[in-house]
């Protein structure tokens, strides 16, 4: 007995949403397996995970401000995978739009409430910021044939360095130099009061707030859908995603293609960024303890993997890693495992990983015959 | 003169440097079969608990339990590389995010932590470590004798792997296959090499030797076990492998050069020597630098003669 | 007594998803002859060699090999037991040099060793080279060599490895008339040795030439086995097709009074690996011509067609469609001015093979289609189950991958697709390569409509009986110069143009 792996030859629709559904199911049992061989009922943690996820007070609050930044990083990671482009970068991304953000904010933010003017200028600002350093890898990608998966990560480190140098090792614009705890701990200038992103708040669980940055990581779903689908631009992404020979042959602009969907993905994650400015920290963080231990840019890797590409389950699975990542945050202690989170985020993504293998393709077992010389004569009818 | 600037950059180059040229021969063995392992980092946590746990287990005088240790971060990091060769390899998935996603399950945040935390590893000192190989007369030799003598039994053992690896890739049949495997799989094939059997094997050991990296830094750098005790030092291999052109000699120069780098800016502000944001750039230049040689590599002339292995990162499928 | 046959197939059967390519099976090759295997494109000869030489494995049947039965795991025991293939697309390792691709699959004699010596190999690759006349110089990496020169290096390696049967699939593909001529020297060189060579074709004149005897398949089915002196060229036709095929014998209309519509002055390219691949080729066809250009793959055919649709950039020279002047390397452009494109390599370029019917059939005609910036998905649909009909596509709907469609099929869709635009010149490259009987049938009536209606038709084709059967006026390329051809039915005239000798006037 063996088994052979053919390709489908049509995909049936079903499939395509029941085998990540699937894998979450069995990536979700592995994880209970893990948990009973190290001595924890996975049964009650995963009831605390979801309870401290979703339904305890302030949950909903919490698990906004951790996904909030997944949907962005998801969506820029996304973006770029619809046209085979890998780029790893959001994480770096994320940082320079945040940088580029909060000097919007902090030069033209004044006293009074939120401004909508203000508060425009971040959002662009920080997607420049984003685009800019996207650019860098897209240019090398696009005229020189290096790969961006190699390119992109390596300025992830060279982000996270300008970004701790701005307020850790200078005394930049970005830098809070009054007041007595600047001179004991380096931190980002606060931002003035109407550069902050005040959402509406909701009467659910005593009162959530909505933050701004959600509002526009959907708005930016949505964008990104009808670009992609409804749209010339996205026509020519999905050629040229598909066959390289087939957009050249059709005319596509091959170059500035790369060029944009790098531009694009990068600004998405540069809002994403500048939204941790606007939205939860109020400030630039340089800190290497602050967000760059969060890894939303890796993360956001594996919610687009997990949501397979698709703007609008980015969304969803960002709200439902984000969850899953404050509940890891909230139970942390000696009861709950630390490091629970990255195993099973791990072990789902793997399971993920593994049945997309079924998506395209047909695994049948196929007896090993050998069948003599000569046929049997067969009986005539 | 063993305390100039120049020779205590060296030592500590080559010293800081032993985690990244373990980590990048194994990631350079892996790539050379056309698999791209970007969970190094997630594998070097793994290694460095599992071999951190074993020498405060071990009952045994200090050489064995370090043996001992070392064997075991060995077999976590092939065990973690197996999920990832698993997914890829029999299961064609993509590469880059099978390896984003061991990274994320053994890392800072996932299985290391759990393990190191479950096993109460946090804020205890190692029972044994890894000191200096060579007698202290010998480490006072002018020059060499900290640069050479002084470094630990590890340190010698990665010249070692270079050596082996050096040979393997260019006198040996099986280190032809490999190429051959990385460069035109199909062509291996066709041959009747065992593309996935080398792939697999490969993939294992690039999976060891990355636990062997981790292990030095619970056992000889900082002999003490954190979370996230590697600090990136898995990505710094990826990048290694590529700014060395995939030699494994110059892995090493790479390897030394960017652990020097590592050991700039602390030096310079123990001697009160002030060069402006020394750090901003020596934590930025391998990574930059790196960028540079993936550039001239993809060039037109480059991929020909220098650049990757033409089949990295792709899945073979036999079509049958 | 007669010996057992150095190998012997016996009910191979061989499913793949969707097609049955070998059906009950039986063959054998003796010792000392040259068996050629000769079939139509798709009848099974490169599915039965792959699994005489380990690739494949068959789902029934029987190898032998000197009488005894054998099974290949891989192709590593085809090999050990002295079974090796000479691909058509050549399975060498491009960075490594000639000597290290022979160490590669050497598991005899020096091979055995765990440390390897360059140097012993080297001296017999030149031994070898001088013993079978294919010289090659060991040290030279593979990417350097040419065409020709790097199927000597497979056929070395199959003699380095002592290989006692040889698989040989479509060697003449690439090689010129002059280049044949020495391989089929070299064959016969080999089999005098008491060697087995396995010659598979579809080239009737050529199985004529070199085979002692002849296995014709058909659908996957042996059809007969004779000995090649026995068996007429019509004979050998009418087995590998299954019935006398009608030649299409092409109106000769006057077309000399026609617009040009296609004109290419001093057109200059390059290849992918940087030489010059058109050197100053002037060209014209007529409205309602076909033009075709003949000549062996790889002298620059592939770069002329696409450097006159703008799919690649042109170093020097101007293009014209009727009066306007095409820019350079944009494929817009041409197609905006009239100018449909078959290209040679249908899957790579031709459609975008993930992607739907639908969308394959606005490939180039999305942005007319379009309301400024959005599709109109609908009408797309609309258009693709129109070609669908109009074209006798087999396929389950405008939403299946074009992938999954069987070759002639997809074939059908760029014709659908490029006939589909205000159309005045096309160029077909290789229109009918690969594909079975009645496809290459389908091609040709549609390039003939296409004729008849006023367009003109640049073929090229390295197809010679195609191009007798179509053409107009026949130009032949060589080396990236295109000569005219003065008497349009002397084959010799072709023949020699096409080795790149001056015919005699």
């Amino acid at each position: 007995m063996r088994f052979t792996v053919e390709r489908r030859l049509n995909q049936p629709r079903w499939l395509v949403v029941a085998v990540p559904i699937g894998s979450v199911v069995v990536g979700l049992a592995v994880s209970a397996v893990v948990l009973l061989a190290t001595g924890h009922d996975p049964l009650s943690s995963y009831r605390q995970l979801f309870d401290a996820a979703f339904l305890s007070t302030g949950s909903l609050n919490q698990t906004l401000i951790a996904a909030t930044p997944l949907a962005f990083t998801g969506l820029a990671t996304a973006a770029a995978f619809r046209m085979r482009i890998f780029n790893i970068g959001a994480e770096g991304q994320l940082y320079m739009g945040a940088i580029t953000g909060a000097a919007a904010g902090l030069y033209l933010g004044g006293r009074g409430g939120p401004s909508a003017f203000v508060i425009a200028a971040m959002v662009f600002m920080g997607c420049i910021g984003g685009a800019a350093w996207a650019a860098i890898p897209g240019v090398f990608r696009a005229f020189f044939g290096a790969s961006e998966i190699l390119t992109s990560l390596m300025l992830n480190y060279v982000a996270a360095q300008i970004l701790t140098y701005l307020i850790f090792e200078s005394q930049s614009y970005w830098r809070q130099t009054k007041g007595f705890n600047a001179t004991v701990f380096p931190t980002g200038k606060p931002l003035p009061s109407s550069a902050i992103w005040l959402g509406p708040t909701v009467h659910v669980q005593g009162g959530i707030t909505l933050p701004l940055g959600a509002g526009f990581a959907v708005l930016a779903a949505v964008v990104l859908w009808v670009l992609y689908r409804r749209m010339r631009f996205g026509f020519e992404v999905q050629v040229l995603g598909d066959s390289l020979g087939a957009a050249r042959y059709a005319g596509v602009r091959v170059r500035r293609k790369v060029l944009a969907v790098m531009l694009i993905s990068g600004g998405i994650a540069g809002l994403g960024g500048v939204s941790q400015d606007g939205d939860f920290r109020h400030a630039l963080d340089g800190d290497p303890n602050g967000l760059q231990k969060q890894a939303y840019g890796y993360t956001g890797i594996v919610v687009a993997a997990l949501a397979r590409y698709n703007p609008f389950a980015v969304v969803v699975i960002a709200f439902l890693i984000g969850g899953l990542a404050n509940a890891g945050n909230t139970l942390q202690g000696a009861d709950f495992p630390s490091g629970l989170v990255g195993v099973i985020e791990g072990i789902i993504l793997f399971c993920a990983l593994g049945g997309e293998l079924l998506v395209r393709h047909r695994v049948r077992f196929v007896p090993r015959t050998r069948t003599p010389a000569v046929a049997a004569p067969e009986a005539a009818p | 003169m063993n305390n100039s600037l120049l020779v205590v950059l060296i030592a500590s180059g080559v010293a800081y440097g032993t985690p990244l040229l373990f980590g990048a021969l194994g990631e350079l063995l892996a790539e050379r079969s056309g698999v791209l392992n970007l969970g190094v980092e997630g594998m070097m946590l793994v290694g460095a608990v599992m071999g951190f746990w074993t020498v405060q287990r071990v009952h045994a005088g200090s050489a064995v339990a370090l043996i001992a240790a070392v064997a075991v971060a060995a077999l976590a990091g092939a065990a973690t590389a197996l999920v990832h060769a698993f997914l890829v390899i029999t299961l064609r998935a993509s590469q880059i995010v099978s390896g984003l996603a061991v990274t994320i399950f053994a890392g800072a945040a996932g299985l290391s932590s759990y393990l190191g935390n479950d096993l109460n590893l946090a804020d205890v000192p190692a029972s044994h470590t890894f000191h200096a190989f060579f007698p202290a007369r010998m480490q006072n030799w002018p020059i060499v004798g900290p640069i050479v003598f002084g470094q630990t039994p590890l340190v010698y053992a990665s010249w070692i792997c270079v050596v082996a690896v050096v040979y393997y890739l260019a006198r040996t049949r099986p280190g032809l296959n490999l190429r051959a495997v990385g460069e035109a799989p199909g062509a291996a094939d066709a041959m009747g090499i065992n593309v996935v059997a080398y792939r697999y094997v490969h993939t294992l050991i690039g999976g060891a030797l990355a636990g062997v990296a981790g292990a030095t830094f619970t056992l000889a750098i900082t002999p003490q076990w954190v979370s996230g005790i590697t600090g990136g030092a898995g990505w710094i291999a990826i990048a290694l492998v590529i700014f060395a052109f995939w030699r494994p000699e110059l892995c090493l120069v790479g390897a030394y050069f960017f652990g020097a780098l590592q050991a700039l800016a602390p030096e310079l502000q123990a001697r009160n020597i002030s060069l402006g944001p020394t750090e901003l750039w020596t934590n930025s230049i391998p990574y930059a630098a790196t960028v540079i040689v993936l550039v001239i590599v993809s060039s037109r002339g480059g991929r020909r003669r220098l650049g990757a292995p033409a089949a990295l990162g792709v899945p073979y499928v036999r079509e049958e | 007594m007669a010996a057992a046959p150095a190998v012997e197939l016996r009910g191979i059967t061989k499913h793949f998803p969707g097609v049955l390519a070998n059906d009950h099976v039986d063959f054998e090759a003796a010792a000392g002859e040259v068996h050629a295997l000769l079939g139509e494109n798709g009848a099974g000869k490169s599915t039965l060699s792959h699994i005489l030489s380990g690739l494949y494995r068959p789902d029934e049947g029987e190898i032998l090999r000197d009488g005894s039965p054998v099974d290949f795991h891989s192709p590593r025991d085809a090999i050990d037991a002295g079974i090796c293939m000479v691909h058509q697309h050549f399975r060498l390792v491009e960075r490594f040099t000639v000597a290290e691709n022979l160490i590669l699959g050497d598991r005899r004699g020096a091979g055995r060793n765990f440390r390897i010596d360059p140097g012993a190999v080297e001296a017999t690759v030149r031994d070898l080279g001088i013993r079978y006349r294919l010289p090659v110089d060991p040290r030279a990496r593979v990417w350097q060599l040419s065409v020709g020169e790097r199927q000597r290096v497979e056929i070395l390696n199959a003699l380095y490895q002592q290989a006692r049967v040889l698989i040989l699939d479509e060697p003449t593909a690439v090689l010129t008339p002059d280049e044949a001529e020495a391989l089929f020297e070299t064959l016969r060189d080999m089999v005098q040795e008491g060697r087995t060579v396995i010659f598979i074709s579809h080239k009737l004149n050529e199985v004529k030439a070199v085979s002692d005897r002849v296995t014709v398949l058909r659908a996957g089915r042996v059809v007969a086995t004779v000995p090649t002196a026995e068996a007429s060229p019509q004979s050998l036709a009418s087995l590998m097709i299954g019935r006398t095929l009608e030649t299409i014998v092409r109106r000769r209309a006057d077309t000399s009074g026609g617009d040009v519509v296609l004109e290419a002055t001093d057109l200059w390219a390059e290849s992918d690996r940087g030489s010059t691949a058109v050197k100053g080729v002037d060209l014209a066809v007529r409205a309602g011509e076909i033009l075709a250009v003949a000549g062996v793959a790889g002298n620059g055919q592939r770069e002329l067609a696409e450097a006159i649709a703008g799919v690649r950039a042109r170093a020097r020279g101007t293009v014209r469609v009727g009066t306007k002047r095409l820019r350079a390397g944009d494929p817009r452009d041409a197609y905006h001015a009239g100018l449909g494109f078959v290209p040679e390599d249908r899957l790579g370029m031709g459609v975008a093979p993930n992607l739907s019917l639908s969308m394959n059939i606005d490939l180039k005609a999305y942005r007319r289609e379009a309301v400024g910036p959005f599709l109109r998905l609908a009408q797309m649909r609309e258009r693709a189950l129109a070609a669908i009909h109009r074209y006798d596509i087999k396929a389950p709907g405008p939403h299946a991958e074009a992938d999954t469609l069987s070759g002639g099929n997809i074939q059908k869709l760029v014709l659908a697709r490029e006939f589909g635009g205000r159309l005045k010149v096309l160029i077909a490259a290789s229109p009918t390569r690969g594909l079975d009987v009645s496809a290459v049938d389908t091609v040709h009536r549609h390039l003939l409509e296409a004729a008849e209606a006023g367009v003109g038709v640049l073929l090229i084709s390295e197809d010679l009986d195609e191009i007798l059967a179509l053409a107009d006026r026949i130009v032949v390329m060589y080396e990236g110069r295109v000569s005219e051809v003065e008497r349009r039915d002397d084959v010799d005239e072709i023949a020699v143009l096409m080795a790149g000798g001056t015919p005699s006037t």
